[in-house]
């Protein structure tokens, strides 16, 4: 089954959950700028499923989605964005470039996910990124990334999440504490026993919380706004997030952070 | 009624607690000057080729290292400073008074912010028991780097304390017993949001007594990647790593229902290079390069 398995399509499966994204984005956009975004850059985009989501909720809406792998983006292109018909396509522009060089054109909202900021290791090199985003936003931008955190976060190990027809496994395979030089596999295993491994590999810094909000601002954005996900009392999350001034650690978190231009 | 309430009181004898010195106490429990001084001098003949001489210890107290440090060679002298007036005198009366003559005029103390006292040039500018963490800005700790910088001599180094790991960024409350009282070691608040964290020493007695927030900081706890950014911000040419080896400890077993290693301190430094994984728990020292 490893064999005949497309990673991309496990990948979007497992990982990946665009219509929360948009709808997400949408809300906080339209609470803090009092109107309805429409265009939007997908930072990393890989297979684009966030720029064709978003082109798919609102026939006004644009998206531009930005990656240095053409075959990765082609695959979204021909699996998604062209069967979704001509207009739809018109909609959706895909670029092959570092995201550090596209500063137009100008956008309302920006997001690098996934974690995939993570690939620049020293301050520059981020600042460079997040002053790249802020150039391409409109005056009242908003760019959304999204961050990892927790005690869990910090050590090697391996999670495993039961998809069904696959499992899809997270492999923290190294972690430097004197660099927070983060080593990550992505590997699906299958019914048959048979296992596609090392299907994505991530070599990242782990930034935290603070430094990225301090790299925000030294690039120029105005305002950071964390966000964090309401639990239920079985603490399950509930899709509902909320800006906090204070939360308490936990073993591992995901979360969402805003940059206003 | 109401008198002999009152006088019964007054003849109440006092708790261990309230009888307490909590100087005493955490220079008991949480210092150890003659292992920093060994460590220092080391590292320093290590790297520069010759004895260290003269020290500064920043944010001081009572001044427990300045002055194990002037003990330690009739040739040192050393130079404390921190903000506190009542406990830099109480490090005169119990620490310097008691020592030689020959020492004391080797110690000098000032009042003063770390990032404005001025001393002579230092050999060795030293931060311990993670103090600086009270910078809770990039440029406040990068104003005080570049102070400590300033004060060194040309081959000066500066050495820095950071703990961390899993459990650095948890709260928890942990005790260590020693002859006479436990202490206990309490990470009241960590936010991930911005890694401030409050942290609060308690001393527990035999007679049940506690001294309650004998000590408390409000901390901002930074990583090491964000030392050395700092570090080499302010000027330093280069930046080490060393931490504590550690071994299980067989000691602490009988008490301890669970079945966790426990690993203490050996007292050995070895440079962090290549052992890198994370732990529960660590503490290193940084060394900055002038």
């Amino acid at each position: 089954m490893a064999s005949q398995a497309d990673r991309h399509a496990l990948y979007e499966q497992a990982v990946q959950d665009p219509q929360r994204d948009v709808n997400f984005f949408s809300r906080v956009y339209r609470r803090m700028r009092g109107h309805e975004p429409l265009r939007l850059r997908e930072d990393f985009c890989g297979t684009a499923a966030l720029c064709h989501a978003w082109a798919e909720s609102m026939p006004e809406r644009t998206a531009i989605g930005v990656d240095l792998c053409q075959d990765t983006m082609d695959w979204g292109w021909r699996r998604r964005i062209a069967p979704a018909g001509d207009e739809l396509a018109s909609r959706v522009s895909l670029i092959r470039a570092d995201v550090r060089e596209v500063r137009s054109p100008k956008v309302d909202l920006a997001c690098g996910l996934n974690f995939s900021y993570q690939c620049f290791k020293t301050r520059a090199e981020l600042r460079e990124y997040f002053e790249a985003v802020r150039a391409g936003l409109d005056k009242d931008g908003l760019f959304f990334i999204d961050l990892l955190g927790g005690m869990e976060s910090m050590i090697e190990g391996v999670t495993d999440q039961d998809h069904g027809d696959f499992i899809y496994r997270w492999e923290q395979a190294r972690f430097n504490v004197r660099t927070h030089d983060f080593l990550c596999y992505i590997h699906f295993v299958f019914p048959d026993g048979s296992e596609l491994r090392r299907a994505f590999t991530y070599d990242w810094r782990l930034w935290t919380a603070p430094e990225l909000s301090e790299l925000l601002r030294e690039a120029g954005f105005s305002k950071v706004h964390f966000f964090w996900e309401k639990t239920d009392p079985d603490g399950e999350g509930t899709g509902v997030f909320y800006e906090p001034a204070f939360v308490e650690n936990q073993e591992i978190w995901w979360t969402y952070m805003a940059a206003e231009t | 009624m109401r008198h002999k309430k009152k006088k019964n009181r007054m003849h109440m004898p006092k708790s261990m607690a309230q009888e307490a010195d909590r100087h005493a106490l955490y220079q008991q429990s949480v210092q150890s000057p003659e292992a920093d001084v060994e460590f220092f001098t080391e590292r320093f003949e290590q790297l520069r080729n010759r004895p260290a001489l003269r020290l500064r210890e920043d944010f001081c107290g009572t001044a427990l290292l300045a002055t194990t440090w002037c003990e330690s060679d009739p040739e040192r002298t050393a130079v404390g400073v921190d903000l506190d007036g009542a406990t830099l005198g109480w490090g005169r009366e119990h620490n310097l008074a008691p020592a030689e003559p020959g020492v004391r005029e080797r110690v000098e103390l000032i009042e003063a912010d770390v990032r404005a006292a001025e001393a002579a040039p230092v050999d060795i500018t030293c931060a311990m028991n993670f103090s600086y963490c009270v910078f809770k800005t990039r440029d406040e700790l990068r104003g005080y780097f570049e102070a400590a910088r300033r004060g060194l001599k040309d081959d000066g180094i500066f050495i820095a304390e950071l703990y961390g790991g899993t459990e650095a960024i948890d709260i928890l409350e942990e005790e260590r017993e020693l002859d006479d009282f436990t202490y206990v070691w309490e990470q009241a608040m960590f936010n991930p949001l911005d890694h401030s964290t409050t942290c609060h020493i308690h001393f527990d007695f035999p007679d049940g007594s506690r001294l309650k927030n004998a000590f408390t900081y409000e901390w901002r706890l930074w990583t090491i990647p964000e030392l050395r950014e700092l570090l080499l911000e302010a000027g330093f040419q280069e930046v080490r790593i060393f931490w504590e080896e550690v071994e299980e400890d067989d000691d602490d077993d009988d008490d301890d229902d669970n079945d966790d290693d426990m690993l203490s301190g050996t007292g050995e430094y070895v440079e962090v290079t290549e052992l890198d994984e994370n732990q529960e728990s660590w503490l290193v020292y940084l060394i900055a390069l002038a």
